[in-house]
């Protein structure tokens, strides 16, 4: 307990360092300020006309099934379907019905759309011989909101790494590493300090993170505060694990940032492009932050039929990590002698 | 002057070899374009699928879309998610059954689909007009946004772990008094960053887009690399002379990361049309080097003078503040 006071106040003086933490409750505050944009819209397939082109009846059909644009010359539409950054379906009038164009480098889906679309259109009028069973999903968040605040949210668990990683570099470029092991302390109380001051700034950043973004049904308090304290915990351990490997400032950085990208980037498109159902999905796993990732958008999105799972995974995670750690910790000595360069 | 300048640069060029900059940028390299070909050209979503329950077999026909399960159970499990749309034929009249997917709009035309594909009318084709065809499109999209991150990153710490070595060691100190212009001090460092960055442009380039593709539009990607590495190794330079340690450096770094470049991926990744974007001078980099690398016409005249003119203003920036931190040295 004592340790733990000396290492808090260590961290008391860089400031730099509380400001780790800071980072993504600013970014809530931000996506709480911006929730008043609708991004819906960006999983709906989208279409583009030209003005004066199509009847009103397809305009009105084609709205009722995408995203419609009307541009005012062929060149502006053109332009629009071949722009890489969009899915835009060209819809263009023909003497009996409607006619589609592509660029040519959109996903399947929405070439698909494209190919058949005509002819869904032709069948528009005939009476749909099925009753339709359309299951509501409880209040469903904005999408892309709710991607952006777990976006967050996983950043603000996942920073006790980035601060646990700088701090013990620090140290190792200070020479406090050396100090450290003539202090009366062992490597074992050593961990649980850093563990646990990494711990907690990841914990409470994400906690006030939350509260600003998030509303949190009391049924899903004791979930979501199991997740933060499991992905929290991790994310302390990674910043133990960076701390040990790297040698200077410089590594331990390009680590972090190797880190960044590989927690966040692969949740965020496995999630957006791949059904969960798929074995590629399952791989995903391998990394801690995506079952924190699908955790949390089912938490928002009020579908809690995989959170145990995802809990559970984070558990082995957290696990196997602290078995691999003490595993590598044991077998060194605790610190080289740092390489003068 | 001139063999002053070389000495610089064989200076920096030490300083760069001992810092393990080329390796890790060899790193990144390797580490970003077996992403490319091994995992982000091969990213797709394909069409809702269509599950059939029709125990009777009443739907005579069955088009490459369907997928046929035994039980109503098995359909529902199919559709459970928010994607498939199932259809039970087994009943009195026969049923569309689909979780939404959260938009109406989207569960309309999934239910207009599925009609479509049951009633066997797929096999239109829409007419093409690009240039490029998916995986081409991937790797372009994808090189760009390597490039420009890598840049933004690399222009920025590369400088700073270089310089705050030098401020460890004392040279700023040292420079005051040797009959060195600081002018040519930043210059040295500004033209080995520059010409690391444009090596590094061009070999993600051709490995990853492709030797004849990746050259045709290399002198245009090379001119917006170089732009991009001259801005950010200034910032660089400024950041890290004016920053007491290379840690405080580090935490501006993470918010430039997290704050200034997302913005830009996801108006660039996924199309969200922010209004306030046009005012992100990064998106305005990030957009010319992107349609360099489709070889769409790229901004103008005005684009490249402001660019340029924030060149000379963020170098005039560096000297002043180099000025000022070699007269507190000492």
């Amino acid at each position: 307990m004592k340790g733990l006071k000396y290492q808090l106040k260590n961290i008391r003086r860089d400031k730099m360092c509380i400001l780790t933490f800071l980072l993504p409750i600013i970014a809530g505050i931000a996506i709480h300020l911006l929730s008043g944009v609708n991004l819906q819209t960006v999983s709906e397939a989208s279409f583009g006309i030209l003005k004066n082109d199509l009847s009103q009846e397809a305009s009105l059909w084609l709205k009722a099934n995408g995203n419609l644009t009307q541009y005012e010359t062929p060149e502006e539409l053109y332009a629009a379907i071949n722009d890489p950054s969009t899915q835009i379906i060209g819809v263009l009038k023909t003497d009996n019905g409607i006619r589609t164009l592509l660029s040519g480098d959109e996903l399947t889906l929405n070439k698909v759309i494209a190919d058949t679309l005509p002819q869904a259109y032709t069948g528009r009028t005939e009476k749909s011989p099925y009753t339709r069973t359309i299951i509501p999903v409880s209040e469903n968040a904005d999408g892309l909101t709710s991607l952006l605040i777990v976006i967050t949210l996983v950043t603000a668990m996942f920073m006790g790494a980035t601060f646990n990683a700088m701090n013990i570099i620090g140290e190792k470029e200070d020479g406090v590493a050396f100090i450290n092991r003539i202090l009366p302390m062992t490597a074992k109380s050593y961990i649980i300090q850093k563990i646990t001051l990494g711990f907690m700034g990841s914990a409470a950043s994400a906690l006030i993170t939350s509260l600003i973004c998030m509303q949190i049904k009391p049924s899903q308090l004791i979930p979501f505060l199991l997740l933060i304290i499991l992905s929290a915990y991790i994310s302390a351990l990674t910043g133990l694990f960076i701390g040990h490997l790297s040698e200077g400032l410089m590594t331990g950085i390009v680590y972090i940032k190797i880190l960044m990208i590989l927690f966040l980037a692969p949740p965020i498109l496995f999630y957006l492009t791949i059904p969960p159902q798929s074995p590629l999905f399952n791989l995903s796993y391998l990394l801690p932050s995506s079952a924190t990732f699908y955790a949390l958008m089912d938490l928002l999105n009020n579908q809690p039929d995989r959170l145990s799972l995802n809990l559970f995974i984070l558990f082995v995670h957290a696990i196997l990590w602290s078995v691999t750690y003490t595993l590598i910790k044991n077998k060194r000595p605790r610190s080289r002698p740092a390489a003068t360069s | 002057m001139l063999k002053g300048f070389f000495h610089l640069l064989k200076k920096d060029f030490r300083l760069m070899v001992s810092g393990k900059f080329f390796l890790l940028a060899l790193a990144s390299l390797l580490l970003y374009s077996c992403y490319i070909n091994f995992v982000y050209v091969n990213l797709d979503q394909d069409i809702y699928p269509v599950c059939l329950y029709d125990p009777q077999s009443k739907q005579p026909l069955i088009s490459e879309y369907v997928t046929k399960v035994d039980t109503r159970e098995a359909l529902e499990t199919a559709c459970s998610d928010r994607y498939s749309i199932g259809f039970d034929l087994s009943g009195e009249s026969p049923e569309l059954y689909m979780l939404s997917s959260g938009s109406d709009v989207t569960d309309h035309y999934r239910s207009i689909w599925g009609e479509t594909v049951l009633a066997g009318n797929t096999d239109g084709q829409a007419r093409l007009i690009g240039t490029n065809n998916k995986e081409m499109k991937n790797r372009r999209e994808i090189t760009a946004e390597f490039l420009f991150f890598e840049l933004s990153a690399v222009g920025f710490l590369g400088l700073a772990s270089m310089l705050f070595k030098e401020k460890q060691m004392g040279v700023i100190r040292v420079h005051g008094i040797l009959p060195v212009s600081k002018s040519m001090f930043i210059l040295s460092k500004l033209f080995l960053l520059f010409i690391s960055d444009l090596t590094f442009a061009a070999l993600l380039t051709v490995l990853n887009v492709g030797l004849s593709h990746g050259l045709a539009v290399l002198p245009a990607v090379l001119v917006h690399a170089g732009i991009l590495s001259l801005i950010m190794a200034l910032i660089g330079f400024f950041c890290a002379v004016r920053l007491p340690n290379f840690k405080q450096f580090s935490l501006v770094y993470l918010a430039l990361a997290v704050f200034v470049t997302t913005p830009v991926f996801m108006a660039g990744q996924i199309g969200v049309a922010w209004d306030w974007i046009v005012y992100h001078p990064m998106y305005h980099l990030f957009m010319a080097m992107k349609s360099a690398y489709f070889a769409a016409p790229s901004a103008g005249t005005i684009y490249y003078l402001i660019s340029f003119g924030a060149i000379a203003l963020l170098f005039l920036l560096a000297h002043r503040t180099l000025t000022i931190e070699i007269t507190k040295e000492g």
